[in-house]
């Protein structure tokens, strides 16, 4: 599947043609990038003019704008999913996930779906994994006793055991077990009633097994969206459960919790207008936040950053604050993200940063630096894309341009060594300087004018997010700090190219896209413009409220469909 | 403690199945013997332990280093020796292997073929790197096949998974494929398939295991043990997972009959996984007379953070570092007795990532040089005081001592009338040479370099003649795994687009 960037499709761009004038100003065309995309609609028809396939019972309507349901397909929980759904499901805040499991390849999000591939290495993972989370939940009588919501009279207390089966299998399953199905779990009482002279075995025993099951299952692992059939071909109605479980996913990172199940029993979510109460809900709940803080480092790749851990810390609550203000107490527009004049910091930060104290050891300050404002002057950010131990202006130009302005960048010319910084003939060159010979060669200047100048603009501050004057340890190399964002003209700090990202008007659109490929767990594709322009459109009517944009997506009625990939899927 | 195994264990009263396993026939050691105890055929094993760095550090001569801020010139640091033949003197990163020096071969000056003079895919070479380094040099050095764009993505099968076909239903797994980095530890990226150095063909990677703990529990976790609680409690055990993975592969049709074509693809082999896993727990009942229960390496060392750059914090603080040294053990430690058990005839161990951001801090300082850096960066340019030869060669050699520490466990183990060493064709290979630098096509003493490769091949499988030092005339270095290949059985004298061996490995 081709990467969706701006360049793939003039026409419903603005600013296509800046674009395309960019790289034919000279910017070297690697293989396999932009040359590729320049694709037709080809794999991107679907919308399926065509009428459902006759069948005898009526079917469900496919909603009049059939051809916005994007396409999808099963996801797999990711790590940290995994992890928060076993924390919501039995108590268990180990991480046992992040314990046992492979790291994800991150693309920025954890949950590119075309990448989950099952392996030995992971069903090997999983059954360690799960075995360890039910031997630790056996020997824990109070958690036991928060799972179990009867009292078993003995080992071999049926009724006991099915009331368990029967609440635990619709919790993790997020959906009623059948009858079948609990009785296939049923069988599992035998390891608590077996008369075994060495095993210590109870009715704990058969429960941890019912847990170690839940954990491996392919219905537990992905969530597998089915639906019923629409009278349009391919276009699936999604099951209450079914929504439930999207909804929960993308806003709370976790499994649903028993509300949202009873609300899905009681059939609030196939209708937009009863959903939409369900959704205002769940953005009150605490994980939202931690949700849109996991969002926002993986888009912005600060989940994790070359610093000592206090500083960490405290970078990570300076951002969460900020992006708690924005989208969940203000609720004005998510601009202020990159805007906002104040951070909060505690004074161990502040002084960090050399800036006011803020009262009463943490709070909201004023920056006095007029050239800092919102997330861009943040040390978490700031830290994000270095090299060699510095600052590397290419790849803060990268994070700029890739992640807030949905541009693409061709790769280099495969004769250019990238790993190192820019040489000079001349040793004692300051940084700029070095960097500045990136434009006396022809075919490095045609892409590195798209980013060199973007980290030029933010170099008087230094990897963890401090105002420095020169080069580090050379008094000498006086930083100019003057940049220029492409098509936007000069600026200096990340005030100024807050406000140029802004009136460039791209970084709305590169906002929504960036939300939809979380929500998605891919790229939108060409030919799916329209689904971002109708994202896009709700999310400028109502002033570019972060909050509003969720609800509005996952309110709309198109969210309770799913479109049944055409090719396979990947 | 390690639990001796008696011959002919079977998981009584588990009612496994007894997979009779068919043994493929190794070529004749050097004394003429293939033959274990019971006058059972011994099989030849494979491996390949692979690092991902370079074997020497950019714009640094072989005999230039800077260690603690002096600079100078000495010779023997560089991995392969000056001279030819038996005698040579050692080096620094084959330090480690100097009680096995008659155990394996040093294969010098190699080259993975290149175009000079044109930079476009459509120009590589057969068997050739695409230009950019990184991505260009997997698939051409681990399956043959010529890279065309700068993807870290093998575009053939690879040596290993080649062993492992021709061996396939023989043991309970087809093949270990190991890795001890487990994180890519730069949150602005991504491995983007940096983490793969086995492939099945058609570009389908072999995800590797990474967490010791489940490597040891997936072999050793249903042995049989000798005392007869244990064995209960076993047996328990057993049945009880099994029962667990039975009421899971007994919705394999209803779930599939349920979703849309796409899902099934996926679904279906996630089910075929769990089946595969199902019939290991059940079926493994090993044999041989070293075969024993390795001493279980507990909950594998915490994840580190991202690596700490020097440009603020510490990077002596525990990020960008697993502890991989332990990591790195205990996974040649499962390989071995893997080999031992016979429960895979095939392993690969990555011990680091291709292009790798592991911090070397820890592992250097141990070994008494403290380099302020990560493994990557080691080649280009170490730190501020550290950087050249030495360091290149001092995490090479921590790399090697896993290497050698596989194979003097090999060594260590009789079978037949020899060792599994004798029945064994093991390499080691690092990421790059130290040549000419393959993106331009020009600059000298360059880590991005596809030339003067070096490959060690231990073991002495299927009439291998260890010891010795070749320095060849630019051979590919796939031809030093096809030999390797053919020591463990491989009929074939091609791997991808590469046909023919280093014959000198035999004589």
């Amino acid at each position: 599947m081709s990467c969706w960037i701006r360049p793939c499709y003039a026409g419903f761009w603005v600013y296509a043609s800046v674009s395309a004038s960019l790289l034919l100003g000279g910017c070297y065309e690697g293989p396999g990038d932009a040359g590729q995309q320049s694709g037709t609609d080809t794999d991107a028809d679907t919308a399926g003019g065509t009428a459902g396939s006759s069948g005898g019972e009526p079917m469900e309507p496919a909603p009049e704008n059939a051809e916005l349901i994007p396409e999808s397909m099963a996801r797999r929980l990711s790590v940290a999913e995994l992890d928060n759904t076993i924390r919501d499901l039995l108590g268990d805040d180990t991480e046992p996930a992040s314990q046992f499991l492979s790291e994800e390849e991150y693309t920025p999000f954890d949950n590119t779906y075309a990448l989950q591939t099952p392996s030995q290495a992971l069903v090997e993972q999983l059954e360690v994994m799960a075995r360890d989370v039910s031997e630790r939940l056996v020997a824990d009588p109070t958690r036991l006793a928060q799972l179990i919501p009867c009292e078993p009279t003995g080992a071999d207390d049926a009724a006991c055991f099915r009331t368990f089966i029967e609440d635990f299998g619709r919790r993790a399953l997020r959906r009623p077990l059948t009858a079948e199905e609990v009785e296939a779990y049923m069988t599992l009482q035998a390891y608590a009633t077996e008369d075994n002279a060495v095993v210590d075995n109870d009715f704990d025993t058969a429960v941890g097994l019912v847990v170690q099951t839940v954990l491996q299952d392919p219905e537990f692992l992905y969530r597998i969206e089915v639906g019923t059939p629409t009278d349009e071909d391919g276009i699936y109605k999604l099951d209450d459960f079914e929504i439930a479980t999207r909804l929960s996913y993308l806003l709370l990172g976790s499994t649903p919790d028993q509300q949202l199940l009873a609300d899905a029993d009681a059939g609030m979510l196939g209708d937009p207008q009863t959903r939409v109460q369900v959704i205002e809900r769940l953005l009150q709940d605490e994980r939202a936040k931690d949700q849109l803080h996991r969002y926002h480092a993986m888009w912005l790749g600060y989940r994790g950053i070359p610093h000592e851990a206090t500083l960490i810390e405290a970078f990570n609550q300076e951002t969460a604050a900020l992006i708690d203000r924005v989208i969940f107490e203000d609720q004005g527009s998510y601009m202020e993200l990159f805007t906002s004049t104040q951070t909060y910091v505690d004074d161990y930060l502040a002084q960090h940063y050399e800036m006011p104290l803020p009262p009463g050891g943490e709070g909201w300050v004023t920056y006095d630096d007029p050239n800092r404002a919102g997330i861009l002057s943040h040390g978490s950010v700031l830290a994000a894309f270095s090299k060699f131990t510095d600052t590397s202006p290419t790849q803060r130009g990268i994070l700029i341009r890739n992640r807030l302005q949905c541009l693409d960048i061709p790769q280099p010319p495969p004769d250019i060594d990238t790993d190192n910084p820019p040489a000079s003939n001349n040793p004692d060159a300051c940084k700029e300087e070095r960097y500045a010979e990136h434009t006396q060669i022809a075919s490095c200047d045609g892409c590195h004018s798209m980013m060199d100048p973007i980290g030029m603009g933010l170099e008087n501050y230094d990897m963890a997010g401090k105002f420095r004057e020169y080069d580090d340890g050379r008094p000498e190399c006086i930083i100019s700090g003057e940049g220029e964002l492409p098509g936007s003209g000069a600026f200096s700090g990340p005030r100024e190219l807050a406000d140029k990202l802004i009136a460039s008007g791209e970084l709305e659109a590169c906002v929504v896209q960036q939300y939809l490929t979380f929500a998605l767990g891919r790229q939108l594709v060409e030919g799916e413009e329209e689904i971002l322009n109708l994202v896009l459109t709700d999310f400028a009517d109502d002033g570019y409220g972060f909050a509003a944009m969720m609800t509005t997506y996952t309110g709309d009625e198109l969210f309770g469909f799913r479109k049944e990939p055409q090719t396979g899927g990947e | 403690m390690a639990r001796r195994l008696t011959r002919r264990t079977v998981l009584r009263g588990v009612g496994g199945i007894g997979v009779a396993l068919p043994i493929l026939e190794c070529m004749l050691d050097s004394r003429g013997e293939a033959l274990a105890a019971d006058g059972g055929e011994i099989p030849c094993r494979y491996g390949l332990v692979f690092a991902g760095q370079a074997l020497g550090g950019d714009n640094w001569a072989k005999d230039a280093s800077r260690v603690a801020g002096m600079n100078f010139t000495e010779e023997g640091h560089f991995i392969a020796p000056p001279e030819a033949g038996t005698g040579w003197t050692m080096t620094t990163p084959l330090e480690p292997l100097a009680l096995l020096r008659d155990d394996f071969s040093i294969v010098s000056n190699m080259k993975i073929p290149y175009n000079a003079t044109n930079t476009d895919g459509s120009a590589v070479p057969e068997g050739g790197a695409y230009r950019d380094f990184h991505g260009g040099g997997c698939s051409p050095l681990l399956s043959g096949t010529r890279s065309t764009a700068p993807s870290f993505t093998c575009n053939g099968i690879t040596s290993d998974q080649v062993i492992a076909q021709m061996h396939a239903g023989a043991t309970p797994f087809g093949s270990l494929v190991y890795r001890a980095q487990p994180s890519w530890y730069l949150s602005g990226s991504s491995y983007s398939g940096r983490q793969y150095i086995s492939y099945t063909g058609g570009g389908e990677p072999v995800e590797a295991q990474v967490s010791p703990q489940v490597a040891y529990m997936s072999l050793f976790g249903n042995f049989q043990p000798d005392n007869e609680d244990d064995i209960a409690i076993l047996d328990f055990t057993l049945r009880s997972r099994r029962s667990v993975l039975d009421l899971i592969t007994a919705k394999r049709e209803r779930v599939l009959g349920e979703v849309g074509a796409a899902d099934r693809i996926r679904l279906e082999r996630h089910f075929d996984e769990l089946r595969d896993l199902e019939e290991r727990i059940a079926a493994i009942s090993p044999e041989g007379g070293s075969c024993e229960v390795p001493p279980d390496p507990g909950t594998d060392p915490a994840i580190g953070g991202d690596n700490a750059g020097a440009g603020s914090g510490s990077i002596e603080e525990n990020t960008g570092w697993s502890d991989e040294t332990t990591r790195a053990n205990v996974l040649a430690d499962i390989i071995h007795m893997a080999f031992a058990c016979d429960l895979t005839r095939v392993a690969t161990l990555q011990l680091t990532v291709f292009q790798s951001h592991m911090n070397v801090f820890v592992p250097s300082s141990d070994m008494g040089i403290p380099i302020k850096a990560d493994l990557h960066e080691v080649g280009h340019n170490g730190d501020v005081d550290n950087r050249g030869q030495i360091c290149v060669s001092t995490m090479l050699e921590w790399h090697i001592q896993f290497y050698a520490r596989l194979l003097q466990k090999l060594k260590d183990t009789p079978e037949g009338a020899g060792t599994l060493l004798d029945h064994s064709a093991i390499v080691f290979t690092a990421e790059a040479g130290h040549g000419r630098q393959l993106n331009d096509a020009a600059s000298e003493n360059q880590t991005h370099s596809v030339e003067q490769m070096v490959m060690l091949v231990g073991g002495r499988a299927g009439g291998l003649n260890p010891g010795q030092h070749i320095i060849t005339a630019e051979a590919h270095p796939v031809q030093a795994l096809i030999s390797a290949m053919q020591a463990a059985g491989y009929p074939g004298d091609t791997l991808g687009e590469v046909a023919g061996t280093i014959p000198e490995l035999f004589t």
